[in-house]
């Protein structure tokens, strides 16, 4: 299906073929190779408005980016910074960090501003972070609500990661300085749900992948003298997960839109969207796994860099469990007999 | 992914959104008149001429047809929000429903002038209700090893003998387009040598046996044909062409939103229940049931955009199908996990009446229009696994 992202997901992917993904570790945090690359070509800045220092372009042209790099498991925060962190810094007013820098987000319940001359400081734990130790700045969403901006040289970050690897510690701030700017209720609801529907569109991407990979395999393993995939049993289970993913792709591309034409309800979007991603994720990556048997289950594999990060991504950014309770109360907003006309009106 | 399996996202139909305003108020009134009541599945299950003559008289059925034919050449997007509101308020529209969905789409690709202008208009006037000739006693999801045989006479009429079962509203409907053999079963070509023939279920020599299903009601049937004389001219389409136009059939068959929503009542009641509780774990089970939903509705209207481009998009609605009648099947066992109800059709309790409905219908889901089994090796196919 051709479309006006096709020439910048080329680019992604030509940029891509040069780096392999690789098992994250403490001493390998992420791929900075891959990171540069991709600075150096301005897909760091698309869909942050080039007024604000960003490379300009359209929020499809920002997803399709992150689609393309989740897809291929690649260790960088490009979808909190091109989906979540920079459009809130931009929406807020605040000054954008330069694009070439790693900037992520996090809810941060825990940490407080106080006033400090003409700016904050910050203090608190900020739990949770993704690309701790690896962003240079760090957009964080305060309880009361309000936006900080903050640079993260000198701040300390443990070491917590995700099931991939992927860093999630927390971040000490101890009267760091910092740029804040108070939000409504609404928007902060609306970034929260921005991180998740960021999250969906990897979770989609990479769930597309799977079912990709798993339906190669199948035709190149031979068992019994003919490939895995010409067995009913392996053919039902591939068709299990072709429904799920495309299910999530339906979806998500909706709540994507919603997002792009500034629906009312694009936190119901959102949360739908996540929440039916998840739920993907349970079917996907088990059926994935058990069709590529025991070799799928060691790090000599491919499959397990996309399958640790769908265990991840489901529960980041709020639970599957968190959103679901969202979605239920937000239908019901008008009573029982609401639900419907809001099942209509979402996407 | 595979390209045969993703659709293009639908466009957004203010048409749509306009006529769904004007059925939901229909419906509101037919529900403060009392003209119905509300219940589950009521595809199968909700038989009401008369209700079915109003939505003809609104212009509700036949709605993509030309209007040469008494349709009314509307998008396959305003279609589909017509037939969501409908199933989602559980009204009784089974008379029309086969008719209006693929029926008269079938006459209008392969029928003749005279079959288009005779049966087109009273369809559309929901006046003329239609049955599905397919499944045999001995043919289930093995469709083209039918045995019921058609064979010309000596003035050139159709002799017809044989029995379809699972007909549903055979004893309350019209017509049956019924899928025969009409050539002498050939090994090497199993598809060979059907075909469609429209029959009117008064001529003599047709019985319709009830067969009843789990909840005692009377919906399916068995139709058992001797000798019946069917005239020459009432052959659908070409002869020996009947697994081709069956296949086309399908893809109205299988990709409306009556393959997601025939457990809505239940979802509205329970929505109703939660509402009231505002109990946790009954908020996730409603978010994660209502995500599923939201998922299928955005598939099945890239479905119906796909008809509107005048695609027969087949793999992609066997795949939809199988997800939606699992997700039909689920919203029993999500919700049951969550309330302390117990499923009976005559409870004071909407709930557990709605409950009660759904579990003794819910067997068939994922049967009819195609196993899910059937269905996932046509996504197989899809895949390029076959």
């Amino acid at each position: 299906m051709a479309s006006d992202q096709d020439l910048v997901v080329e680019t992604v992917r030509d940029i891509l073929g040069g780096f392999e993904p690789f098992v994250l570790t403490a001493d390998r945090r992420w791929d900075s190779g891959l990171w540069s690359a991709l600075a150096s070509a301005g897909l760091t800045g698309v869909g942050l408005p080039e007024s604000a220092g960003g490379s300009g372009g359209e929020l499809a042209d920002a997803v399709a980016i992150v689609r393309t790099l989740a897809a291929g498991a690649a260790a960088v925060p490009v979808a909190e910074q091109l989906l979540v962190a920079g459009p809130a810094v931009v929406a807020a007013g605040l000054p954008l960090p330069s694009v070439e820098e790693p900037l992520t987000f996090a809810v941060a319940d825990s940490v407080s501003a106080a006033p400090a001359g003409e700016g904050s400081t910050l203090s608190g734990t900020a739990l949770d972070v993704p690309w701790a130790g690896v962003a240079r700045h760090a957009a964080l969403l305060l309880p009361g609500p309000a936006l900080a901006l903050v640079d993260l040289s000198g701040v300390t970050a443990g070491s917590a990661y995700n099931l991939a690897g992927e860093p999630r510690g927390s971040l000490t701030l101890d009267g760091v300085p910092a740029l804040v700017q108070p939000l409504t209720e609404g928007q902060a609801q609306e970034l929260r749900a921005g991180f998740a529907l960021a999250r969906s569109v990897q979770l989609a991407a990479a769930l597309e992948r799977v079912l990709d990979w798993t339906v190669q395999y199948a035709g190149e393993r031979h068992q019994f003298g003919r490939p895995l995939g010409k067995f009913q049993a392996i053919q039902m289970e591939l068709a299990e997960m072709a429904g799920e993913v495309v299910a999530v792709t339906a979806l998500v591309d909706a709540a994507v839109q919603a997002l792009g034409r500034g629906s009312s309800d694009v936190v119901l979007a959102a949360a739908a969207a996540k929440v039916r991603a998840g739920a993907a994720v349970e079917v996907v990556a088990r059926l994935a796994h058990q069709v590529h048997g025991a070799i799928g289950f060691t790090q000599e594999h491919k499959l397990h860099h996309l399958t640790r990060r769908l265990w991840s991504w489901r529960d980041e950014a709020g639970t599957e469990l968190v959103w679901s309770r969202v979605l239920a109360t937000g239908l019901l907003a008008d009573g029982g007999d609401g639900l419907w006309p809001a099942l209509t009106r979402v996407v | 992914m595979s390209n045969s399996l993703v659709l293009a996202p639908a466009p957004r139909s203010e048409a749509a959104e306009q006529v769904r305003a004007e059925v939901r108020e229909f419906l509101a009134a037919e529900l403060a008149a009392g003209t119905f009541r509300t219940h589950v599945d009521t595809w199968l299950s909700g038989v009401d001429p008369s209700f079915s003559r109003r939505l003809g008289e609104r212009g509700w059925l036949g709605m993509t047809w030309p209007k040469q034919y008494g349709g009314h050449e509307r998008s396959a997007m305003e279609r589909y929000a017509v037939t969501e509101e409908l199933l989602a308020a559980g009204a009784p529209v089974a008379a029309h429903w086969i008719a209006d969905r693929q029926s008269g789409p079938n006459l209008l690709r392969y029928g003749t002038e005279k079959q288009r202008e005779e049966i087109l208009p009273r369809i559309a006037r929901g006046e003329c209700y239609f049955v599905i000739g397919m499944s045999e006693p001995d043919s289930g999801s093995d469709l083209a090893s039918i045995r019921t045989r058609a064979s010309r006479d000596e003035s050139g009429d159709w002799v017809v003998n044989g029995a379809k079962v699972w007909t549903s509203n055979a004893h309350a409907s019209h017509y049956g387009i019924v899928l025969v053999r009409t050539s002498p079963a050939d090994p090497s070509n199993r598809h060979a040598g059907l075909s469609q023939l429209l029959v009117d279920l008064s001529l003599p020599g047709i019985t319709v046996n009830p067969i009843r299903i789990l909840d005692g009601g009377h919906h399916f049937n068995e139709v058992v044909f001797e000798d019946v004389v069917v005239p020459g001219d009432m052959l659908l389409g070409t002869e020996g062409d009947g697994w081709h136009q069956v296949t086309a059939e399908l893809a109205f068959e299988r990709s409306g939103p009556e393959r997601f929503l025939s457990t809505y009542p239940l979802i509205a009641e329970f929505g109703r229940r939660v509402a009231d509780t505002g109990d946790a774990a009954q908020l996730a089970a409603l978010g994660r049931l209502s995500a599923r939903a939201l998922a299928l509705r955005q598939m099945s209207l890239r479905i119906a955009a796909a008809l509107d481009r005048g695609e027969l998009p087949n793999i992609p609605a066997a795949l939809v199908k199988d997800v939606g009648t699992t997700f039909e099947a689920d919203v029993i066992d999500e919700i049951r996990r969550v309330v302390d109800v117990t499923p009976s059709l005559d409870s004071p309790d909407p709930l557990a009446r709605a409950l009660a409905e759904a579990q003794l219908h819910q067997p068939g889901f994922t049967l009819r229009g195609g196993t899910n089994e059937i269905l996932r090796g046509i996504v197989a196919r899809g895949l390029g696994l076959r």
